[in-house]
């Protein structure tokens, strides 16, 4: 853990609040500047806020036109051109248009799916680490068992349950990849419950709640925000891997639906490079600029970590 | 290093491609699907009815041209003056493969096994509805008694089984009796072909000629059939030369093949129809009260053949089905010539948004103020529910839904595009809760099955637009017990224009079915129907017994409509120093990735 | 696909390095033991209700477009118990699966236990290769880079090991296909597509294995690449962590050569860690294939899944995940065993 945040509490209540937000300002600080010197943490970085930019810039970049079937103006998986630079699909829409458009939908499930794994993974960590009781263990014992659930043939198993929608998928990816987040909480917690100036608020008679919430999640905060780095990552991949076995939904482009639209148009025979390739590579560079993140940010946060 | 391992595996591995076995001829079909049983009581795939179809013989078969009967086991046949009793002459001098000889009993057993209920008559039920028994006086006469007229005679599309095999297999066991080769010894049959290696959902079948088959010896050796789990890999193995035929396959694909040498595709036609159907008012069977939540205008006939004007078919052929299929109109598809209706000039529906407007408008879906139409009320129409089809590989299903939105739109009609799996929107049509649906029907050769969708006793069960007309019933009623096929054909045609107008289903095209053959391999295929029909999947298992090598193709050159040898196309040659080149390119891409993890500045804390 | 994440610790309780001896071994091994009963109860349940909710009425999915009765639609429920209540139902599926009995499929009318037997051995093959190559070349990388650490090769073994973890791995199995299989340019393709064999007649059996083999080099291929990022990262940072611990520090001081102090105790000592996670990765393999199995037309168990859903054939469906999250929570067992074994620290 990062050393700022553990010295004891000693003023009063206004200056403590004060003294904390200077102190992880200065925490973020001194990471930020860790983490710049992280040469591959920087490339994911700049990867990543390329293709959030692109996300956010779609509308700019393509016309939401070029989604329409039915206002399709190119042929039928027609090579790149000038006026396709990445061909066409199927249906006569561009490539190019549908990968712009399409780096939304992948992004936003796989953040949709990171907030609902960490919220139910931190939730569980919290408690399941904190309260060391009968509730502790039940709480344990649960996450363990999600544990050994196989993920693929869960995850196909609910995709088919609850429907195929944007929303499914997330909540899909969110239910199966929380326990790991829970059980790295977990020991986060156990380890800084036993430090001394929790016990000093504890004897000074704070509630459970105000341990919890002022005490052990800001400490647990850089974790999740590494850890949440890496889910993002797991869960993009989720995505598409849901959306190629024909669970994604079919009524919006993601890189995984034009992987599945790719795959069974026979885009790999008929030597439609244009169509399987693109999306494949964007979920590459996506999925590896959110795990360089995440390593660098682990490396910054523990230092035991320094020089994988 | 991996690929220094298997390099021996090289030169030993290759020859299995067909061209190898110069001794055999086999042609090796790739299927999308397994065979779900072996066993003619059970299976219900596609891909089983093609093997029963090697297996066994029928008694009555069906026409290469439009699929009406003709003889099979039965080289003729009679009917009573009442249409009650029908007599059938079976061929002498048939043998089953273990020399046991094939006669009218082993016809009478198959027939009864499926009379006395049970598993048996869940396939083949309806082929003998209304038979009360059936008798071999001797081994040459099958004898068929009926409670009425029974227009469906002498259709009779049901694998023969031999006695003294199946006599063995008890009622209870018949749910479990895979119908598999044991111990290297074949299934017991009298078809063109033998099976001799395969199981239920397994990836490889395979049969071997029947040298003594009564049409005459098959011109090939075997058949095998390869499971491969999508079209893509199949595609290349047929490239490749490692399958002969594939089937099907899209309209993209046998477009790609065109081109290829030593290789013809086609896209057949598929008796078969994709629709628009409306939810005509969806009842509680038991208590008649009107359950779901159509939109009020579903219910109206008016309202729904407006609609038809508001289709451009041409259009969703051409970018939905991606320029194979035709363009739909009735529920009986063109390959049936004999029973199919052809709507004339003034009833037919044409893309006229004009004439939709000038409909609606006429039946009280007038423009309101602000540009949409209203119910004959005056109340806001609402948005109509298109619902489509969202399995993966159902993407005409919800284009076809897109493109009617958009159509709907220019009429002043509001509506959304609901996706449900097939099986969830099973359930959705049964409970109602729709106001339309996208579809489609496979058409068997007579029309009662399809005709009968359309009956009131069918809604619940099969009906899935909740059509019920009492007119409808009588004209199916009476058209069921018709003998005479011509009188018949009259009533079905008057019963698809009643379809037509009060238009439960708009269809909206007529399926093809991509497939393609290596014709620098084989050749002699005859279409079904003939012409622009497919060659594989047929009814029956003509083009098995009459396909020849391509060496032998001037056998068939006088039939016009078979299918003609071509020059030889590439085949899976193998070298190795293309292989390790391949690998070089492959180690070369992978350490392109390593070009991402740039050089990093070393951390500070040397711990060691 | 595992969801193990590269550098993250396996999921046993490992507590820090501080902690003195815990529990003796048999009471360590009791409670583990206890523990996944209670998961694999845990299982059963979900299991069970998980499956009778998947949407589709099977009787009708099947037969859409057959001429088919109410009394045949009552006769099919009536064989595959899905008239029964569902406690019932419940109670017989307990009974039934403690005996061995998996149900009879819903698609193919074979027992599920037997149709599993048959797809067994094509997974195993694949996931059974691609695991032993893996493993044995992802530590020998792990080692090497950990060892040569920030030298051109580390950073670029390292950097392509990430680039494979963040790929699909049936995305990269379909490029594979479309350079080796379908050929590209200058390269045919000269890998069989799919399938396992290419089911000629009158082979031998050394003919027949060469043929399955040649079948399956691309699919193991691809399997093995994705495995092995997973490994050899794991390896790099366990042996990096022992590189970090003090008594390296002292071999060294005592002028011992570099190549021994790894053998001797880096190695040793990475190999815990690493293994651990291996052993944990052992029980995803199953489900880890269906991907590449979908896409080489595999016949094997995570194809027969999926197919599975498209009925939805139920008892195929429950046995296939019932097999999957067994196999979980066995390799789960083994690894904490073995790890308690081997490390006493963790006993607490």
């Amino acid at each position: 853990m990062t050393a700022p945040t553990e010295t004891p509490v000693e003023a009063g209540r206004l200056s403590t609040r004060q003294l904390s937000w200077q102190r992880r300002r200065q925490a973020l600080a001194r990471g930020w500047a860790e983490f710049r010197r992280h040469r591959s943490g920087m490339v994911g970085l700049g990867i990543m806020v390329a293709f959030v930019l692109v996300a956010l810039c779609a509308p700019l970049l393509a016309s939401a036109d070029g989604l329409s079937v039915t206002k399709a103006t190119g042929g039928v998986l027609e090579s790149p051109s000038g006026k396709f630079w990445l061909g066409t699909d199927e249906s006569g829409r561009s490539v190019l248009t549908l990968l712009i458009w399409g780096s939304r939908i992948s992004l936003l499930v796989g953040l949709l799916a990171t907030v609902i794994s960490m919220v139910i993974g931190t939730l569980i960590g919290l408690l399941s680490g904190y309260f060391t009781g009968w509730a502790g263990s039940i709480l344990y014992r649960f996450t363990e068992w999600f544990l050994v659930i196989p993920f693929l043939p869960l995850a196909i198993i609910l995709a088919t349950v609850l429907g195929r929608s944007l929303f499914n998928i997330a909540l899909v990816i969110g239910i199966t990849t929380w326990p790991s987040t829970a059980l790295l909480i977990r020991s986060q917690t156990l380890s800084i419950k036993e430090r001394p100036y929790l016990e000093r608020a504890r004897v000074l008679g704070a509630g459970r709640a105000h341990q919890i919430g002022r005490h052990i999640l800001p400490n647990v905060m850089p974790m999740v925000f590494a850890n949440t780095t890496l889910t993002v990552a797991a869960a993009i991949l989720s995505e598409t891997t849901l959306s190629f076995l024909g669970l994604g939904d079919p009524t919006r482009v993601s890189w995984g639906t034009m992987l599945d639209s790719a795959y069974s148009v026979g885009a790999m025979t008929t030597g439609s490079w244009w169509f399987f390739l693109p999306p494949g590579l964007c979920v590459v560079a996506v999925v590896l600029a959110f795990t360089l993140i995440g390593r660098a940010l682990e490396e910054v946060l523990d230092p035991r970590l320094r020089g994988r | 290093m991996l690929l220094a391992s298997l390099a021996p595996a090289l030169s030993l591995g290759t020859p299995t491609s067909p061209a190898a076995a110069a001794d055999k001829v086999t042609f090796t079909v790739a299927m999308t699907n397994e065979v779900d049983s072996f066993n003619p009581f059970l299976g219900i795939e596609a891909e089983s009815f093609e093997m029963w179809a090697l297996m066994y013989d029928y008694m009555i078969t069906y026409s290469m041209d439009d699929m009406s009967p003709e003889p099979g086991l039965a080289t003729s046949w009679d009917t009573s003056e009442d249409g009650l009793t029908w007599t059938f002459h079976i061929r002498d001098g048939i043998n089953w493969s273990d020399g046991e000889p094939l006669t009218a009993k082993d016809i009478a057993y198959t027939y009864n096994r499926i009379l006395d209920g049970g598993p048996e008559s869940a396939t083949w039920g309806s082929y003998l509805k209304g038979v009360t028994s059936v008798t071999a006086p001797d081994d040459t006469t099958v004898v068929l008694k009926t409670a009425k007229p029974n227009a469906v005679l002498p259709l009779l599309p049901i694998p023969i089984v031999p006695e003294h095999i199946w006599k063995d297999v008890s009622e209870k066991d018949v749910k479990t009796y895979g119908n598999e080769p044991e111990g290297g010894q074949p299934v017991v049959g009298s078809g063109p072909f033998r099976l001799v290696e395969g199981k239920a959902g397994g990836d490889t079948y395979r049969f071997e000629a029947n040298p003594d088959y009564w049409q005459g010896t098959p011109h090939i050796d075997e058949v095998v059939y390869r499971v491969y789990k999508s079209e893509d890999p199949a595609i290349a193995a047929l490239k490749k030369g490692e399958v002969d035929f594939a089937e099907g396959i899209s309209p993209i694909q046998v477009d790609a093949l065109q081109g290829q040498p030593g290789i013809t595709a086609i896209n057949g036609n598929s008796p078969g129809f994709d629709e628009i159907a409306f939810n005509t008012g969806s009842v509680d069977v038991k208590t008649g009260k009107p359950i779901g939540d159509p939109n009020p205008a579903m219910l109206d006939p008016k309202f729904r053949y407006a609609l038809g004007f508001a289709l451009d078919r041409d259009k969703l052929i051409e970018t939905v089905y991606q320029g194979a299929g035709e363009p739909g109109s009735t529920i009986i598809p063109p390959a049936y010539s004999h029973w199919r209706w052809e709507p004339p000039e003034d009833v037919a529906f044409s893309f006229d948004l004009d004439r939709a407007g000038e409909l609606l408008d006429e039946a009280g879906y007038k423009l309101g103020s602000d540009g949409l139409r209203t119910q004959p009320d005056g109340s806001p129409l609402g948005t109509l529910r298109l619902a489509a089809r969202s399995d993966s590989d159902m993407d005409a299903s919800l284009n076809t839904m897109n493109y009617f939105k958009e159509w709907l739109a220019e009429l002043g009609i509001q509506a959304r595009v609901d996706t449900y799996e097939s099986s969830k929107l099973t359930d959705v049509i049964l409970e109602g809760t729709f106001d339309m649906f996208q579809w489609g029907w496979y058409v068997e050769p007579d029309p009662q099955s399809m005709l009968s969708y359309m009956t009131c006793d069918q809604r619940g069960n099969w009906s899935d637009s909740w059509y019920c007309n009492k007119e409808y019933d009588k004209l199916f009623d009476k058209q069921s017990i018709t003998v005479d096929r011509d009188k018949r054909a009259e009533i079905v045609k008057k019963m698809q224009e009643m379809l037509y107008v009060d238009a439960p289903y708009l269809v909206t095209a007529y399926n093809t079915i991509g497939e393609a053959v290596r014709s620098d391999r084989f050749a002699c295929l005859r279409p079904q129907p003939d012409p622009g029909g497919i060659w594989l999947f047929q009814y029956g298992a003509y083009n098995y017994i009459n396909m020849r090598p391509a060496s032998e193709a001037s056998e068939c050159a006088g039939d016009k409509s078979a299918s003609q040898a071509t020059e030889a196309g590439e085949s899976g040659g193998v070298s190795t120093g293309v292989l390790v080149g391949g690998g070089i390119v492959l180690l070369a891409l992978l350490g392109a990735g390593g070009v991402v993890m740039m050089r990093r500045r070393s951390t500070t804390d040397d711990r060691e | 696909m595992s969801m193990v994440v590269a550098g993250e610790a396996p999921a046993t309780e490992v507590t820090p390095r501080s902690g003195g001896r815990g529990k003796s071994y048999p009471r360590y091994v009791g409670g583990k033991v206890l523990g996944s009963l209670g998961s694999l109860a845990f299982m059963l349940v979900v299991n069970f209700f998980l499956f009778r909710v998947l949407p589709g009425d099977p009787a009708r999915t099947l037969g859409r477009g057959r001429f088919t009765t109410p009394e045949q639609l009552a006769e099919f429920n009536r064989t595959h118990g899905l008239d029964q209540p569902l406690v019932e139902q419940f109670f017989t599926f307990l009974r039934n699966t403690f005996t061995g009995d998996l149900g009879v499929s819903i698609k193919y009318n074979v027992p599920v236990s037997e149709l599993m037997l048959d797809r067994m051995w094509p997974t195993l093959l694949l996931v059974g290769t691609s695991t032993i190559l893996s493993t044995v070349i992802g530590i020998w990388m792990g080692i090497h880079q950990a060892w040569k650490r920030d030298s051109f090769l580390d950073r670029s073994t390292t950097g392509t090991a990430l680039t494979l973890y963040s790929m699909p791995e049936w995305w990269l199995g379909l490029v594979l296909i479309a350079v080796f299989s379908v050929g590209i340019g200058p390269i045919p393709g000269i890998f069989p597509t799919g399938g396992l064999d290419s089911g000629a007649v009158g082979q031998s059996a050394i003919e027949h294995g060469l043929d399955v083999a040649w079948h399956l080099v691309l699919p193991v291929f691809t399997l093995t690449l994705a495995y092995l990022a997973e490994y050899s990262l794991i390896m790099r940072a366990s042996v990096l962590d022992e590189l970090g611990e003090d008594y390296l520090t002292t071999a060294r001081a005592k002028g011992l050569r570099d190549i021994q102090v790894r053998n001797n105790h880096a190695v040793r000592n990475a190999m815990l860690p690493a293994t651990t996670v291996i052993a944990l990765n052992l029980g995803f393999v199953v489900s880890g294939a269906i991907t590449i199995e979908t896409v080489f037309s595999i016949p094997g168990l995570g194809l027969l899944s999926t197919e599975a859903l498209q009925t939805p054939d139920y008892w195929v469906l429950q046995g296939t995940f019932l097999f999957a999250s067994g196999a979980v929570i066995f390799a789960n067992l083994a690894a904490n065993l073995l790890y308690g074994l081997l490390d006493p620290r963790v006993r607490s």
